[in-house]
Order: C-alpha cells, then structure tokens, then sequence
C-alpha cells in the first residue's frame, strides 16, 4: 500500500458538500440524469474545494462515469445545476471553451492520438488556447519542447520520448503520457474515470500517487475508484449507490460498515 | 516538360482538339473578332487539317478579318459547337446543318458546291462476300446478315439517306450481322474497314468514294461499288446568325460573295475546290434541305 | 476465386459463331505497328502536346475534385456534424444528395455539359471533379465516421474548438488513408482524361480515336507508348510515395472500405508507428505541405496554360427547345432490353475481368519469364479506353453485347490483375511455402497456399469493380447493340433531349442499385469468417 507522503495538510473538511474555500472547484446540486428504468444519477449534490483529493467509490452501474460525464461538461443532466469555480456552464460555445479548458480529464482509455508523437499529443493540450497556425504548425514540427520536457520530467519520463510516435510506447509509459497531456493543460480541477482499472497492481498504486502528488491548493482531483483499498492517499470519499450520494466523508473514516453497505457485502477487488 | 495546349491560335497541326483559340479574348471585347470556321470530321483528319487552314487563309486575305479553323472530333460535337457559338462558319453535311438550323433559329445557308444539288451515296462492298451488283432499291435485301457499316451517326451520305433507302427495300437495322451495323466514324474509315474485309459492305458518299478510286487508296481488287442511290441535297455552309453584329454590317453577304467567288483559275482557290471535289460554289437556300429534314424526322434524327 | 471465369464457358461457346476474321490483316497490321510506331517530329509534337493536355485535365480535374470532396467528405460526416453542433441529419441528408452525381459516369457529365456550356477546357475538368468529387466524399466520410471518437471527444471536452480538434484527433489518422486513395484517384483521372478525349473532349484520346478511325497504326502507337510511359511514371511515382509516406499498400480499394487487401497489410494501417522513426511523423508531414506547396503554382501555370476559364461553367447555353418532345417517345424506348443488355453486359465483363485475372496468374505461374509480359499486357489494357478496343475487336468480331463485354472486361482485367499481383506479392504465405516443400506443383501451391488467404478481400474488390463496370458499360456503346450506352449515343446524335434525360436517369437508378448490392456483397465478403 502506498502511503501518502507528508506533505502540507491541505485544509480540513468540515462536513460534506461544504469547503472551506468561497468557491468551490466543482459543485454539483440536486444534478439528475435520466436513464432505463431508474435514473442514472438521481438529484446528486457535492462540492468538491481546491487542493482537495476527493475518491468517488460505488458498484459498477451506480453512476460514477455518468457523475464525471456531467462534471467535465460532456454529459448534459436533466435537472440540477452544475457550478465550476463559481459560475455555470456559459452558454456562448466561446466562453464555454474558456472554463472546459480549465477542466482536465485523465480517460480511463487515456484517447491519445496514436497516429502523432509524444510531443504532439502533449501540445494537443494547448489546443483550446492557441489559434489556428499554431494548431496546424503542431502537425508539422516541433514545438513548445522545453515545456514538454518539463512535463515528461514530471511523470518520470525521459525527453528522449518526445520524438516517438505514441503508438510505439509501453503501456506504463502511455499512462505517464496521458498524465503529462493533463499537465500541459494545466487545469484547475481533475477528473479521472477509473484510471488504474486495467492496470497491475504496482503500476495502479504508482500511477495514483502520480495523480495524488498533482494537487496543489489550486488544484482539485476527483477520481472514480473501483479498489476502496487505495483509498489512503484521499482527503474524501464520496459512495455512489444506484445513482444517489450514498456517504460523503473524509477518507480516513470509511470503515468496514460503509463499504459493505456500498457494495451490498461484496468487496470488489481488494488487491490480487 | 512540354505541355502546350494542343490548339495554337493560328495553326494547328496536330489533330483536332477542344481548346478554341482565341475564344476568351472573343465576346465582346475590344479586340478584332476572330472568324471561327469549322467541318463535320468526315474523312481522314489529316485531309481535314490540309483542307481547312487553306479555306482560312484565303478567307482572312479576301475578308480582311482573322480567320482559324477549328477541329472537331464528331458530328454532334460540330452541331454543338455551332449552337453554343465556339463556331461561327461550319461545313455542314445535309443532316446535321438541319440539325444545326433548328438548334440555332436564324442561322444562315450560305452556300453548296455544284456537286450538292444531286449527291449520290455509293454501296460499297469487298470482293470476297459475294455480294453482286444491286439494280434498285429492291436489290439491298442482299445485304440481310452481311456485316455491314455505316459512316458517322449523323452523316447524310453515309447514314441518313442510305438508311432510308434501305428501309424502301425492306432491310432494317437488325438484319445485319450481329444484329446492328456498325458506325466507322467516317468515310475514308469505312472504305478501309470494307476493303480489308472487317465489314461485309458499307456505304460512303460518292465524292470521298470517286477521290479514293483516283489516287488508289480503293484498290477495286478487293472493295467495289455495287449500288448509287439517286440523287439527294446535302453539304453546305452555314453561318451564325449575328455575324453582322460581330464583324459589320454586310458581313454574311460578303461572306457569302468571297466563298462563291472561287475559280479553279485562281492557283490557290483550285487547290480549295479540288480538294472540296467542286468546279466552283453556288447559292444555297434552306428550302432545298427540307427532304433531308422529312427523312430526318422518319428516321428519327430530327425531332 | 477463380468461379468467376465460368462466364468464360458461355463466352467460348459464342465467340466461334461472332468471329469473323475479316479484319486479321488489318490487325496483324496493328501488331507490327507496335515496334515500328511514328517518330515523325510532327506526329510525336502533336501527341506530345495531346498528351500535355490529356495529363493537364487529369491533374486539374483530379485536385478539383479532391478539394471539393474533401469538403464534402467533412459536411457529409456523421462525427464531424455531432462533434460541431450535435446535428447528424444533415450529413444523412448530404450523403443522399451526393448519390446522384456519383451515379453518372464522367463521360456522361462530359456530354452533357458540352452541350450546356459548349467547347471549353473546363468542361473535361468539371466532367472529372463532379463525380470523383462525390466518390472522394463517400470514402471519406465513411472513413472519418469509421475513425474512434475518443480522441476528439477528448479534445472537445478540454476546452477545444471544433475545427481544431477535427484536424488534431481525426486528420492524422485520415491521413494514410486519403492520400493513398488520392493516388489512387490520379491514376483514375489519367483514365479518364484519356477516355474523355476518345469522346472528343479534348486531350491524347482525341487524337488515339481518330488515328484508330483514319487507320494510322503507326501514329497510334506513338500516342499509346507515350501515355504508357506517362502512366507508369504515375503509377511508380505513387507507389513510392506511397512507400515514404508509410502508407498502407493500396485501400482495400476501390476504396469503399479501407480493409487492405492482404490480411498481413492490415498490420500497417494502426502500426504506422512502430517503424516509423522518432522524426519521421514531422518529416512526413512537412514534406507533405511542400508537395502541396509545389502543386498549387503548378495546377495555376497548368490551368493558365489551357485557356482554361472555371467561370466558362456558368455560363449556360440554354438547351434549344426542338419541339416534338413528348414523354410518350421516351416511353417508346425498348427499356426492358436495353436494361437487360445493359446489365448482362455488366455481368459477362466482370466475371471475364474478376475470374481471369487470378487465372492467368495461375497459368503463368511455373514461368517467371511470363510475368512482365503479364504486367505489360495488364498496363496496356488499364490505359487502352475501353472503346478503342471495342473498335479493334469489331476488326474480328461482329458487333454486340459479347464483343462490348470484351472489351469493358479487358480493361478492367488491367487494373484487377495489376492490383492482385501486388497482393499477392505482399502476401507472406507460410502455407504456400510448406505445399512447395510437399512437392506441390507451383500452380496448385499458388492457389492453395496464397490465393486461398487472398480471394475474400479480393473478391470484395472485384464486387466493387463490378459496379463500376456498370457505370462504365456506357463507354462501349459505340460497338452498338450494348444496351442503354447505344442507345444513349444515338440520342445524343438525335439531340432527343428528353430520351437523353430518361436515360440518364435509368442509368442513375441502375447503378445505385447496383452500388447498394455491391456494397452488400463486400460487406459480406469482409465480414470476418
């Protein structure tokens, strides 16, 4: 088990859905989402501050991919309102660009683009806030590589990559890529959709603490999780049951009880 | 690399190609109007392309305006490229200046040669398919289940009126050969494919027929003509109907006057008419053609 | 895989009674001809400029027609609407729309729009961008939607505008694929420029057709060995781009879907990568812009060359009203046997073209001595227009459907032969080696060992030619009793506009059908076991 390393505690969560900061990274209140028979998220409410690691845990089916869908923006909800930093989704396509590329989304299927370099995929990231020549001049030649170097630096990666097609890379090398895609968007809030699901074991833990150590004050993770025993490094965990919030605690306090509740008995996963 | 467009303005040696000279300094600009002349492609192109830069040299020194020939690969392109005013002088056969006439209301007869006012189609076949001299119409039933061939779609001699007198002796299309006849594109090319033995018989028109007799390019040994249909109008000039407005009043008629005006005693206006196979040009009105537009509308080709 | 040439046993059985022979004189004359072609500089400068003309009308219209579908390609697009405003209709719609220019041969279009807009070099090039442009848009479209989504959903969500993050998360990935079945486009237009020419539009087929009728072997020869060298040139030029640019070998052609045709090719589409070079991925790109770089002031001098004057397109001639027209004339026409020549022209040409080509392959198989010779027949029969030979054949056959399949099929047995023995050259075939370690004879290995692994993809590929043999069936009307194309010339002559437009229509009408059973049988025939 990895354990979080000291680090600066990040302030204290009082109660669930209230931060301490005057705005939350991300709120979500009374959101619903329509589905088969039972809705897929039902009248789900959460806010998640700045420098908080919050894990989003629940049974396959309970809502955790729909509940990122609608945090990133992708998935629209019935009902409910939905807040980042403060302020709604905008309704001009222009503004909206302007707050999604705050937002950073590590895909469980990480949607590199085979066909391009390391480099490549990493400026793909600056897309949202670079013209048109640039965006071409990126297909073309190098650029941004000190950037780029840093990055990859960041997720243990050598600059020698920089050059390689992505589709020539190792499995683990492509989970750091995908991290260091997020980090050359530099985005404000964090989501992850199950990240470590098809991973082994010492890669999954190492990959989480790569994710965990990307939290900075001004910088929030909310990570969907399907193994409750890495919860360590979290500040929260939130249970999702059948599409509703089911507990919203600090992490340290999830017992036993708990997460029989959310699994119905059936611990999915618990290490090899 | 050497890409040139095949059509210079002024000259144009190789064969015939789409590209009118000249034609994007034409509508209404400043610049001298170019007289375009053209020609149904009936015989070899190497004749056409002897023939035409001669008419459109002699034009240019009588007319005082410029003059080009232009080459067209088929019949209906040359109908075409009348109506939509890429030519403005064409050598039409009897069918297609019907044709060309209905397409372009106003267009002008202009003139035919001597040997127009009675043309003849000739029957021709090889020796070999045992096909023997017809007296009349009734004879062509000879010609059921032979390969037989055509020239052009819309030639007048080498089509329209032989069809018509094949169908006043009971012979129709599907009784040739492989169930239709074949169409040669062009007399010259019938006569050869006849005398080679890829077509049983064939039909040309009687000048094309008498000129390859004469410099032996029909050797009898192998290719004979074994029917002449009576008499039939058919070649002419005909000009658009707004080249007063182009080249100035008076124009047609000068136009006109220049063509008739050929004499085997000028040295180069013989080579012209020799080459036509005329004595000399003569006035010409639409009146005459009006049984080559009833034989059209039967036969179909002019609706 | 070789079934197809059964239709050679009825065509057997006919030919004796078609043969007339009366023409072998001037056929042997033909065939000497080949070795002793004109070299008079007046005929070479006439073919060299009608070359010019024919290669100008094939790039124009070629580069037309790939940026006009590409355009369409992007607007008929499932993904590219739902990713800009979460519309699919319109593409839906689109894709309908673009059937009907796809459906109508560029002959057809040539035609046509001579008689609206007259002699104009743009009508050739207009001729070949109309269809091509459709067909490209097809391909593309079906491409793009066919691509994962993933990336440029990603893209979306962080924040990136549509245009960008379609050419970022979809261009690359497009990429092989279109420039390869771009290459296989140009090589498609020199075709038709070539054919378009035999129509008279313009061009070295111009002058092929009338050396042909005149009977000027010697002249023709000197036309058809330069556009032969013109169009290996392209081909190998293609190729080795091809080759650079690492991309897949050739589609799964005809392009439809880009499944190649060798399983082991299918390696190279996704694993582009894994040879590629650290530098290579810009490389490619920028020596891709500066081709495009080079080409526009090329096609610009080219266009300017030609006189040609894209405005000319606008300006209509009115089609004259002769009178007389009434719909009863067109009823009149003997559909159901002009349909069904039509169609059993189609099918006798695409079995002979299908079914020959692994054939001959067999045949020659225990000779390598053979093969160029194959290759060099193959490369003649893609570049003679089909209605070039059709006039040949008429010097030993009687006119008719079988002698017009004849020559549709030997045409197509060109590009179908060329396309499967780089197939087949490219299939590594373990079985074949370990039947020829059995003491197998070379020809039963061949069929066994490689073309067992080859005859779906290739068969698919023969579905696809078969529906454009149909499109194409119209070309060989000239040889006369071979259905609507016969009957299509003749109104042509007849300026019967309104049979020309029922025409056109049953002709659009039967290759859509056509297209659609294709489409089924590749499907089917691509479908994994």
């Amino acid at each position: 088990m990895p354990v979080a390393p000291a680090r600066e505690p990040v302030l204290p969560n009082p109660g669930p859905g209230v931060s301490s900061q005057e705005l939350p990274w991300l709120e979500l209140s009374q959101i619903t989402v329509p589905g088969r028979g039972r809705p897929r998220l039902d009248r789900v409410s959460l806010a998640i501050g700045g420098g908080e690691r919050v894990a989003l845990l629940g049974p396959s089916g309970a809502g955790k991919s729909s509940l990122l869908a609608v945090a990133n923006g992708q998935l629209k909800p019935s009902s409910g309102s939905l807040r980042w930093l403060g302020a709604p989704p905008a309704r001009s396509g222009r503004a909206r660009r302007r707050q999604q590329a705050r937002i950073g989304t590590l895909w469980q299927d990480l949607r590199l683009i085979e066909e391009l370099s390391v480099q490549q995929n990493l400026n793909s990231a600056r897309l949202a806030t670079w013209g048109w020549p640039r965006a071409l001049l990126n297909l073309l030649w190098p650029l941004d590589t000190a950037a780029n170097r840093e990055a990859l630096a960041q997720v243990d990666l050598g600059a020698e990559l920089l050059g390689q097609p992505v589709s020539a890379l190792s499995g683990g090398q492509r989970q750091r890529v995908a991290i260091a895609r997020l980090l050359r968007q530099d985005p404000e809030l964090l989501l992850a959709d199950e990240p470590l699901a098809s991973l082994d074991p010492r890669l999954a833990s190492e990959l989480l603490q790569l994710l965990l150590d990307q939290v900075t004050p001004r910088r929030a993770l909310l990570l969907s999780l399907h193994r409750p025993d890495l919860l360590a490094g979290f500040d929260r965990a939130i249970g999702l049951r059948q599409g509703q919030v089911l507990f919203d605690q600090p992490a340290s306090s999830i017992g036993p009880a708990d997460l029989a509740a959310l699994y119905d008995g059936e611990l999915p996963g618990s290490g090899p | 690399m050497v890409l040139l467009p095949a059509a210079l303005p002024g000259g144009n040696p190789g064969g015939p190609s789409l590209l009118p000279p000249a034609r994007a300094e034409q509508p209404r600009s400043q610049a001298k109007p170019v007289l375009r002349i053209g020609a149904i492609p009936d015989q070899k192109p190497e004749k056409l392309n002897r023939l035409y830069p001669l008419v459109a040299a002699e034009l240019e020194r009588q007319l005082g305006v410029p003059v080009t020939y232009v080459p067209v690969v088929d019949y209906t392109a040359a109908v075409t490229a009348f109506r939509t005013g890429d030519l403005d002088l064409v050598w039409f056969g009897g069918l297609t200046g019907v044709q060309a006439r209905l397409q372009k209301p106003g267009a002008q007869v202009l003139a035919q040669r001597d040997i127009d006012v009675a043309f003849h189609s000739i029957f021709i076949a090889n020796t070999g398919s045992g096909l023997k001299q017809i007296r009349d119409v009734k004879g062509l039933t000879a010609l059921k289940g032979k390969r037989f061939t055509f020239g052009s779609e819309s030639s007048t001699s080498g089509r329209l009126m032989p069809q018509y007198f094949l169908a006043k002796g009971g012979v129709k299309l599907a009784d040739f050969a492989g169930g239709a006849p074949g169409f040669s594109g062009s007399h010259d090319t019938t006569i050869a494919l006849v005398q080679s033995g890829a077509y049983d018989a064939g039909v040309v028109n009687e000048q094309v027929w008498s000129t390859n007799l004469r410099d032996g390019r029909a050797n009898r040994a192998k290719v004979v003509a074994i029917w002449r249909t009576p008499g039939y109008p058919d070649y002419h000039w005909i000009g658009q109907p707004n080249l007063d407005q182009r080249f100035g009043k008076g124009f047609s008629r000068k136009l006109q006057g220049a063509i008739l005006s050929w004499r085997t005693s000028n040295p180069l206006q013989k080579q012209i008419l020799t080459l036509f196979g005329a004595q000399q040009f003569s006035k010409a009105t639409a009146a005459s053609y009006k049984q080559i537009e009833q034989v059209g509308r039967q036969i179909g080709k002019i609706r | 895989m070789v079934a197809p040439a059964l239709v050679l046993i009825p065509v057997l059985v006919l030919l004796p009674g078609l043969v007339h022979g009366g023409g072998i004189d001037l056929l042997k004359e033909f065939l000497q001809a080949a070795i002793t072609p004109s070299l008079d500089p007046l005929v070479l400068g006439s073919a060299v400029s009608g070359l010019g003309v024919t290669v100008g009308i094939a790039l124009l219209g070629w580069a037309a027609s790939a940026l006009l579908g590409l355009a369409l390609a992007l607007a008929s697009s499932r993904q590219v609407w739902s990713s800009c405003c979460g519309q699919t209709w319109p593409a839906n719609f689109l894709r309908r729309l673009l059937a009907v220019p796809r459906s109508i041969h560029e002959l057809l279009w040539g035609l046509l729009l001579l008689q609206l807009i007259g002699l104009q070099p743009a009508v050739a090039i207009a001729a070949i961008a109309i269809p091509y442009a459709a067909l490209v848009a097809r391909v593309l479209s079906d491409q793009i939607d066919a691509l994962p989504s993933g990336a440029l959903a990603a893209l979306r969500c962080a924040g990136v505008a549509a245009p960008q993050a379609l050419v970022t998360a979809l261009g690359p990935p497009l990429l092989p694929g279109l420039l390869s079945y771009g290459g296989y486009r140009l090589e498609c237009a020199l075709r038709s420029a070539t054919l378009l020419g035999v129509f008279g539009l313009g061009g070295l087929g111009t002058e092929l057709k009338l050396c042909l009728q005149s009977l000027e072997f010697h002249e023709l020869w000197t036309g058809l060995w330069l556009l032969l060298a013109v169009m290996l040139l392209l081909e190998t030029g293609l190729a080795g781009l091809r080759r650079r640019w690492l991309m897949p070998r050739r589609l799964g052609l005809g392009g439809l879907t880009f499944t190649p045709l060798g399983p082991e090719s299918g390696a190279g589409t996704r694993g582009m990568g894994q040879t590629a070079r650290p530098d290579d991925l810009g490389r490619r790109g920028r020596e891709m812009v500066l081709a495009l770089v080079v080409l526009g002031p090329l096609l610009v001098w080219l266009a300017r060359a030609m006189g040609v004057q894209p405005l000319a397109l606008l300006h209509w001639q009115p089609l004259p009203n002769l009178g007389g027209s009434s719909w009863a004339s067109v009823l009149a026409l003997p559909w159901p046997q002009l349909v069904g020549s039509t169609l059993l022209l189609t099918l006798v040409a695409a079995g002979l073209a299908v079914g020959l080509a692994p054939l001959l392959l067999l045949v020659i198989a225990p000779w390598p001595w053979a093969r160029p010779l194959l290759q060099l027949t193959w490369a003649l029969a893609r570049l003679w227009p089909p209605p070039l030979s059709a006039l040949l054949l008429l010097l030993l056959l009687k006119p008719g459907l079988v002698t017009a399949a004849l020559a549709l099929g030997f045409h197509n047995l060109g590009i179908l032969g060329r396309l499967l023995l780089e197939a087949s050259d490219d299939y590594q075939a373990p079985a074949e080696i370990a039947l020829q370690g059995a003491g197998v004879g070379p020809r039963l290995a061949l069929f066994y060992g490689r073309f067992s692994g080859l005859a779906r993809s290739y068969l698919a590929y023969g579905a696809y030619r078969s529906d454009v043999m149909l499109r194409e069936s119209v070309v060989v009307g000239l040889v006369g009793a071979a259905g609507l194309g016969t009957q299509l010339l003749e109104s042509l002559s007849s300026f019967a506009w309104d049979q020309l437009l029922g025409l056109l229509v049953v002709y659009a009408l039967l290759t859509l059908v056509g297209e659609d059973l294709s489409d089924r049988a590749r499907l089917q025939l691509l479908a994994p076991a």
